[in-house]
């Protein structure tokens, strides 16, 4: 899945390229934007060097750091959780057909529902504790990943079972060497989607009355008069993180565990 | 290094940094899930534990955030602990679980709370007057009978502030059907009167002041001029809180009753709050604050804050009359007047100049 450059660009120029077209697209949309708040003459919505230095005032007053380590501490719970839980779950609802008849349909209730309208529910079991917004993200990331799971392993290709039937594996065997690596890219496709997913919902999640991360700064900062310089400073700090998160989730997809179920695109 | 290998490695490697990053970084969240913990064992005394008091960062508020802070600065710790919320559902919902056993919110909001059965009893108000309702400086709109067909927005169903417009309306002979009345919540206001996507907004500071700051909103009138001595916020305590531990409460209420009187004893008080709250509390640009306790000085009052029947009764007549209250809860239901009486008798502004360096 690595972004191949077209023939006609020669390797070095590729490798340089590879880095600077992201880079100049996003040079162009900051001037683009700095031009449009220039241009109409808001004074609500800020420029981009008003964000930067809104930026600096938090790193000065050593907000930032703790703001994103609340922020990753509650992903991280959630989403670890979701994944410890959906993950078997998912796998389980693939292999056994009744138990998907059963459980599919209330799974299809749950997924669409807003994590927004789990806080009253969040603040009733646990207060407004770190609890609440790791609840609400492990609700918005379980389902994708149990139902990637789930898909998984009913899109397998019968023949791999067939061959381990033949060898006469047996059922944790079975499980072990065959169902589960043959699931594995799918797998962590689903968990690349749900960890963009537990990020997203960060920002509803810390709308309870948590006391810190980078949600939190921007309905803060929202409460705060006119700082709209600091609910865009949230924005950016939480796109940034993001594009860090997929570059790492997407570094798995280079073990050859993974690889392999990529191998016809590549 | 096989892939399963490097994934629970690094997996556990990244929970338990971030775990330990956050524990020495946000150490009240880790505070907040020990209690609960020991809450769920059953291990917590909630007798002996700090009171929890929620509010918002408005100047309907703002005797929360000075009280804590004059307690922290002149006995060192604070006898009570405020939790701030961001906007109403979220506060009214950690009061109803029990999280809270005491929270600053709307009048008519508890008068309803109580109707559908809350235990619930206001003790002592959060201010007088303190709202405005604002207009866009371009627009033509001077008074109430221009905001005819015009789009005004109220923070709240439950909120003073839209009992408020329906009693301007009727003292300019309009109905609310004369007006489309939308809900919104108030950080939000000054975007949407900048952006002219309302044509008046009407809320408590400092959200109306701030678009006077900016330069786009006007002044169209100050509660003092429409409804003097209103009321949109007041303290209110969970019935068994008042029965089971009667001394915290009223330390509460005196507390609370001494921030008022020293607010409103100088404006180099009020001043020096608009700094500490800022800074501490709200987070909010100080200047803000300043404006909006001090441009006039009366916009916003913290003196006479114990409930009085005629005033509660006013806000009963029109929460029926504008159908969001159904009248089955009257005064002796939803107030405990006694910690306001006990109060005032004995009260005095707290003796403290400014913040110890």
């Amino acid at each position: 899945m690595r972004d191949e450059t077209s023939p006609a660009v020669g390797k070095g120029a590729g490798a340089w390229l590879q880095f600077a077209l992201p880079v100049a697209v996003a040079a162009l949309f900051l001037l683009a934007w700095d031009a449009a708040v220039r241009a109409t003459h808001s004074e609500i919505f800020p420029r981009p060097i008003d964000v930067a230095r809104g930026i600096g005032e938090l790193i000065q007053k050593g907000l930032l750091l703790k703001y994103i380590v609340a922020s990753l501490f509650r992903v991280t719970w959630g989403f670890g959780l979701a994944v410890l839980v959906g993950v078997p779950f998912g796998l389980f609802l693939g292999w056994f057909g009744r138990a998907y008849q059963a459980f599919n349909p209330m799974i299809q209730i749950f997924r669409p529902i807003s994590p927004i309208a789990w806080i009253p529910v969040a603040i009733l079991w646990f207060g407004i504790t770190d609890l609440a917004p790791i609840f609400l993200i492990f609700l918005a990331s379980v389902f994708p990943i149990a139902v990637s799971a789930t898909a998984a392993v009913q899109n397998m290709q019968p023949v791999y079972l067939r061959a381990a039937q033949n060898f006469g594996l047996s059922r944790g065997e079975l499980f072990r060497r065959v169902i589960f690596p043959s699931c594995l890219p799918q797998i962590i496709t689903g968990l690349r989607i749900a960890l963009g997913i537990a990020w997203l919902v960060v920002v509803a999640a810390e709308m309870i009355a948590v006391n810190s991360g980078l949600g939190y700064l921007i309905i803060d900062a929202r409460n705060a008069g006119k700082r709209y310089d600091l609910v865009v400073a949230g924005m950016v700090m939480i796109g940034l993180i993001g594009l860090v998160l997929d570059l790492l989730v997407r570094r798995l997809e280079t073990f050859d565990e993974v690889r392999w179920g990529y191998a016809n695109r590549r | 290094m096989s892939l399963r290998n490097t994934l629970v490695i690094s997996a556990a490697a990244w929970t338990i940094a971030i775990t330990a990053l956050h524990a020495k970084l946000n150490p009240d969240s880790i505070r907040g899930l020990e209690e609960l913990v020991s809450g769920a064992l059953g291990k917590r005394d909630a007798a002996k534990e700090k009171f929890k008091i929620g509010f918002l960062p408005v100047t309907c508020h703002l005797t929360c955030p000075v009280t804590d802070f004059i307690n922290q600065q002149i006995t060192g710790h604070g006898a009570f602990e405020p939790l701030r919320f961001n906007s109403w559902p979220e506060l009214k919902e950690a009061y109803l679980a029990g999280h809270t056993p005491a929270t600053f919110i709307l009048a008519p909001m508890a008068i309803a709370l109580r109707e559908q059965g809350v235990p619930i009893k206001i003790v002592y108000l959060g201010h007088r007057d303190g709202t405005a309702v604002m207009v866009h400086k371009d627009s033509a709109i001077y008074k109430m009978e221009d905001l005819r067909g015009r789009r005004v927005a109220v923070p709240n169903r439950y909120s003073n502030q839209r009992l408020l417009i329906f009693r301007a309306l009727k003292q300019a002979g309009m109905t609310v059907h004369d007006i489309d009345l939308v809900e919104m919540p108030p950080p939000d206001m000054p975007a949407a009167l900048y952006s002219k996507s309302v044509d008046a907004i009407c809320s408590g500071e400092p959200f109306m002041g701030q678009t006077e700051l900016d330069g786009y909103g006007r002044v169209l009138w100050l509660t003092k001029d429409v409804w003097p001595n209103f009321i949109s916020c007041a303290l209110a305590v969970r019935e068994d809180v008042i029965k089971n531990r009667r001394a915290d409460v009223q330390a509460l209420v005196d507390g609370i009753a001494k921030s008022g009187l020293w607010l409103d004893k100088s404006m180099d008080h009020r001043m020096s709050a608009a700094k500490f709250v800022s800074k501490n509390y709200y987070m909010q640009d100080p200047r803000l604050l300043s404006f909006v306790l001090s441009k006039p000085p009366d916009r916003v009052k913290y003196t006479k804050l114990t409930p009085l029947r005629k005033d509660f009764e006013e806000i009963e007549a029109l929460g029926r009359e504008s159908g969001i209250l159904k009248g089955t809860a009257h005064f002796e239901d939803y107030v405990d007047p006694s910690f306001a009486d006990s109060a005032t008798d004995r009260v005095e502004a707290w003796n403290f100049e400014g913040a110890k360096p």
